[in-house]
């Protein structure tokens, strides 16, 4: 993109587009005009659903048809006090974002599209944490108001990250007419009961050892609940900064259980227990510094074997806690009660086929089975069908492919964890294996035989093998750079463009480019298309 | 004059087995298959070559190419040279997966081929690897894990050893036969390699009267092995039954040299390799003098037998690693090697993937291989060697048999009784393979 231009548009947005939406956000909740405003080319609207869902919607005077619907993802549905890793000092937000990056003031990916003619529309939804209800709803109206605005438009592509990717995906089941291709962003897409079991299994696991105190689960309605989800914050990040302390040593938190502690008084290492929870509920063992495979000079056995899967579940941690406390807190507020069931949990079964892989991080054999039986005699957490069914209702999606859609995967998400976009990938695979069936059934009695179009490109972001680096005193360098295929989102501009270009071509021809252009094109920004790559799906799931 | 070069001139007169004739007759043909080209095949393998768990291990890849070379200078297989890729492991499993997924997907490797360890070989079954989506074959796995063998879960793996399983049922056998009454000690490792091996002495009913397990590197630990030792010396153990590594062997034996503790020892086949020992320079490998140990190859030292002369050979020729010593790690590297080449010839010149493991599968009865146990290989069951005999250390830390011949004993991995084998293995193809 020319440089003088994108500079006349950041101008532009940082200035006009902040002036906008504060003119024009309604002060009722209920539908209004939005209002306009055009600059350096772009006509720029800001306006709010029926129930309030602030939105803005973008078009260039060369507007070519073809608009595109974000869908952001997670915000927390409370304010996260302040000294809570990563997000504290937040506030709830329900401010627009019509592109990805522009919650981290990344304007680029939003310019590109725009100069090529794109439209672009997204919402801040009228409410947050668990909100696909409501997202989708917003959507809807949201398409409509684009459509009123921009009569041009012909194509609409659903696109969203993390969260925004089930509020996406859910919108192209409900409402199939008003979209022609999807793109899913480190996807979401999976049943309710595997997502709470993700982050469910994790907590319960977590507060069995390290703090019996945190709640977790059953918080109480209303205020009190707020309140209860911010204390388990405090809770959870302390224990874990005791974890952090005391990694090499073993050294157990101070609030861990009498069995926590006890485990501490037969040496095995605070460590042992962590690695083993993760690996219980999924979360990877390689993160964003931590390739599993390096060590320190001269420790690199030890330290790969002993060390680092539990470097890497404390790195993923945070993520993984906090997303439990919020998303559970929220989720029982809006459906009466507990959504997560262990009861039926056989965690011994879950790490299996693991063990042995990671022993030496949990310390062997005894020391597994010990924690296992830790765990089985462990009160499990017992779900409520009625908050189970509406759960249901809020977010289920039946992970049907009626529309193009490209899906970007990280291998090893701590949040969004692979196993969702695998789980789409399977469901796709017996969509498509049904319906060559009924084709060929069709052909039998017509002689006419039209193979199923092929309607998911599920495109990887596939981890480093070795990235890991260490400080001169030998620890793990937290400050550097990434590995590929690490983190949650973590994807740059070029990588997000090619998805979005494949799913604009898709909405445009109504199918999906190619393989072979597919492949060129991941491999071009650093992904990887390749059919034959799977990871395992959630560890509920079996 | 070397028994490779006076072989030559008897070549050239002898009736040549038709395999070996057809593998150096036929043109290779144009195949579609990854790391197969009409003159190459590629294979790979990962295994510890560095650190500690390194020592005798990192000496299979060099047998493995020397074997190799051997055939590539008399014209491959079909005409095709076979070129192996060497990764270090270490010994982490994570570490073997990405190695795996890298000779898969960037060395584009045709087959894997002595992976080393069983958590590495779990490791390496992890979907993101692709062994099993791309239908990758994985000749014969270094690991007595009885899991591998079953091609329901590892559909593409082989195992060569026989399973930690049957190990344990044939020492089982051998004590209740030749230490009837003594009061038994078993050191094992405490994961899956221990715990497989527990579960053959549960099938072979044998009463273990003190058991110590130790946790993977803990024998590095200053505290652990005279722990062990002073368990099992306060338990009166008169025969002890080490299931662990070389690093654990070599902690228990000069541990309880310290002790003054002299039980018979039985050191299982991982454990019992007096390479790895020496080259840890903790103990003089005399400690092992009198231990009794188990191999289901044929003693490096037994010069009569023809595989063990070619080898020798082979190694003194074609073996460019500059530690070369011929020893137990030689002969596995070598025979793994030699069985790989018999699979190729077997399968012909249209070399894929899948007929590869289709011929392993209906045809290993027939190949030739050096063992002394029959293979086990089947579609039902991807099981190796299928037995052990067992002997005794003597002051070198060479394993010797008893007697004039091999008590060679073979069993499966579930019930069946555990028998004197009088198999009668494949003669040597004249050509050597």
């Amino acid at each position: 993109m020319n440089t003088l231009i994108r500079k006349k548009l950041a101008a532009f947005v940082t200035v006009s587009l902040t002036a906008a939406m504060i003119a024009v956000v309604p002060s009722v909740a209920q539908a209004a005009d939005p209002q306009c405003a055009v600059a350096s080319g772009i006509t720029q609207c800001a306006g709010a659903t029926s129930d309030g869902a602030l939105y803005t919607m973008m078009a260039p005077l060369n507007f070519n048809g073809t608009m595109l619907l974000w869908s952001h993802g997670l915000r927390p549905n409370i304010d996260i006090p302040v000294g809570i890793p990563g997000y504290g000092g937040y506030t709830v937000n329900g401010a627009a974002e019509w592109a990805p990056g522009l919650s981290d003031k990344d304007t680029t990916v939003m310019f590109s599209l725009l100069s090529q003619g794109y439209g672009l529309a997204g919402s801040g939804f009228s409410r947050q944490g668990v909100n696909v209800s409501q997202a989708v709803a917003a959507n809807v109206e949201l398409i409509g108001a684009f459509k009123k605005q921009f009569t041009k438009t012909t194509k609409v592509v659903a696109w969203g990250a993390s969260l925004g990717t089930l509020i996406t995906q859910k919108l192209a089941e409900t409402h199939p007419g008003l979209v022609n291709s999807t793109a899913l962003l480190c996807p979401a897409t999976a049943p309710p009961t595997a997502l709470t079991s993700y982050f469910g299994d994790f907590m319960w696991g977590f507060k069995t050892f390290f703090d019996p105190t945190i709640k977790g689960f059953g918080y109480s309605a209303g205020a009190a609940g707020v309140a209860e989800a911010k204390l388990d914050l405090f809770k959870f990040f302390t224990a874990l900064g005791a974890l952090q302390a005391g990694l090499l040593s073993g050294a157990w938190p101070a609030t861990s259980s009498p069995a926590g502690k006890a485990l501490e008084a037969n040496l095995i290492p605070s460590r042992s227990a962590l690695t083993l929870i993760a690996l219980m509920a999924g979360v990877p063992l390689r993160s964003e510094n931590v390739d599993g495979v390096s060590g320190p000079l001269g420790q690199e056995l030890r330290y790969a074997l002993g060390v680092a899967p539990a470097v890497a579940a404390l790195q993923n941690a945070g993520t993984v806690g906090l997303a439990e406390i919020l998303l559970m807190q929220d989720g029982e507020n809006q459906t009466g009660g507990i959504v997560f069931d262990n009861t039926k949990t056989d965690y011994a079964a879950r790490v299996d086929a693991e063990r042995d892989i990671y022993t030496v991080a949990m310390s062997s054999g005894d020391a597994i089975d010990a924690m296992l039986n830790i765990l089985a005699a462990t009160p499990r957490v017992t779900a409520s069908p009625a908050a189970l069914a509406k759960m249901n209702t809020l977010i289920e999606i039946k992970g049907k492919v009626s529309h193009p859609t490209v899906m970007l995967t990280t291998e090893s998400d701590q949040f969004t964890v692979a196993g969702a976009g695998q789980w789409m990938i399977d469901q796709y695979a017996q969509q498509s294996a049904d319906e060559k069936a009924a084709a060929i059934t069709a052909a039998k009695k017509s002689r006419l035989y039209v193979a199923p179009q092929n309607m998911l490109a599920a495109i990887w972001d596939k981890t480093a093998d070795k990235y890991s680096k260490f400080t001169a005193a030998g620890s793990p360098d937290l400050t550097a750079t990434i590995g590929d295929g690490t983190g949650h989102c973590k994807y740059s501009a070029k990588q997000i463009l090619a998805v979005a270009k494949m799913a604009i071509g898709a909405a445009e021809t109504n199918r999906l480019p190619n393989p072979a252009l597919i492949a060129t094109a991941a491999r071009k920004v650093g992904l990887s298309y390749d059919k034959k790559f799977s990871v395992p799906t959630f560890k509920s799931l079996g | 004059m070397s028994r490779l070069h006076s072989r030559k001139p008897f070549l050239a007169g002898a009736i040549v087995a038709a395999a070996s004739l057809f593998a150096s007759a036929l043109p290779a043909q144009a195949v579609s298959e990854v790391g197969v080209t009409a003159s190459s095949i590629k294979l790979g393998i990962t295994l510890p070559m560095t650190d500690a768990a390194s020592p005798g291990y990192n000496k299979i890849p060099g047998a493995m190419k020397a074997y190799f070379e051997y055939v590539n200078a008399s014209g491959g297989v079909f005409g095709r040279k076979i070129n192996l890729v060497v990764k270090d492991d270490m010994y982490v499993p994570t570490k073997a997966a990405a190695n795996a997924k890298d000779l898969i997907n960037r060395d584009k490797v045709f087959a894997l081929i002595g992976a080393l360890g069983t958590s590495s070989n779990k490791a390496i079954a992890a979907p993101a690897v692709q062994v099993k989506s791309k239908g990758v074959p994985s000749l014969f796995v270094n690991s007595g894990f009885s899991g591998f063998a079953n091609p329901k879960v590892y559909p593409t793996y082989y195992s060569i050893l026989p399973s930690y399983q049957m190990e344990a049922k044939i020492i089982a056998k051998y004590v209740a036969e030749k230490f009837a009454g003594k009061k038994i000690g078993l050191l094992y490792q405490n994961d899956d390699f221990g715990k497989d091996a527990l579960a053959g002495f549960k099938t072979a009913g044998m009463k273990i009267d003190i058991k110590v397990p130790y946790a993977p590197l803990s024998q590095g630990t200053p505290n652990a092995p005279p722990g062990w030792i002073k368990k099992l010396q306060d338990g009166g153990a008169e025969v002890v039954i080490l299931f662990g590594v070389s690093s654990a062997t070599t902690a228990a034996l000069g541990n309880a040299y310290a002790k003054n503790f002299k039980p018979q020892w039985i050191l299982g086949s991982v454990g019992g390799d007096a390479t790895t020992i020496a080259s840890a320079k903790k103990i003089p490998v005399t400690f092992m003098t009198g231990a009794k140990g188990l191999s289901f190859a044929p003693a490096p030292s037994d010069t009569t037998d023809e595989y063990i002369k070619l080898f020798q050979e082979i190694n003194t020729k074609y073996n460019k690693d500059s530690e070369k010593s011929f020893d137990n790690n030689i002969v596995a590297g070598m025979s793994s090697a030699f069985l790989a080449v018999q699979a190729l010839i077997a399968t012909g010149p249209n070399l894929t993937r899948k007929a590869l493991m289709k011929t392993i599968d209906t045809k290993s009865a027939t190949f030739a291989n050096p063992f002394l146990t029959p293979l086990g290989f089947s579609s039902t069951a991807h099981v190796g060697a299928t037995g052990y005999w067992i002997g005794t250390y003597d002051s070198t830390g060479a394993l010797k048999k008893d007697g004039t011949s091999y008590l060679v004993y073979t069993t499966d991995s579930a019930n069946a009784p555990v028998v004197v084998s009088n198999y009668v293995r494949p003669k040597l193809p004249a050509k050597g393979f």
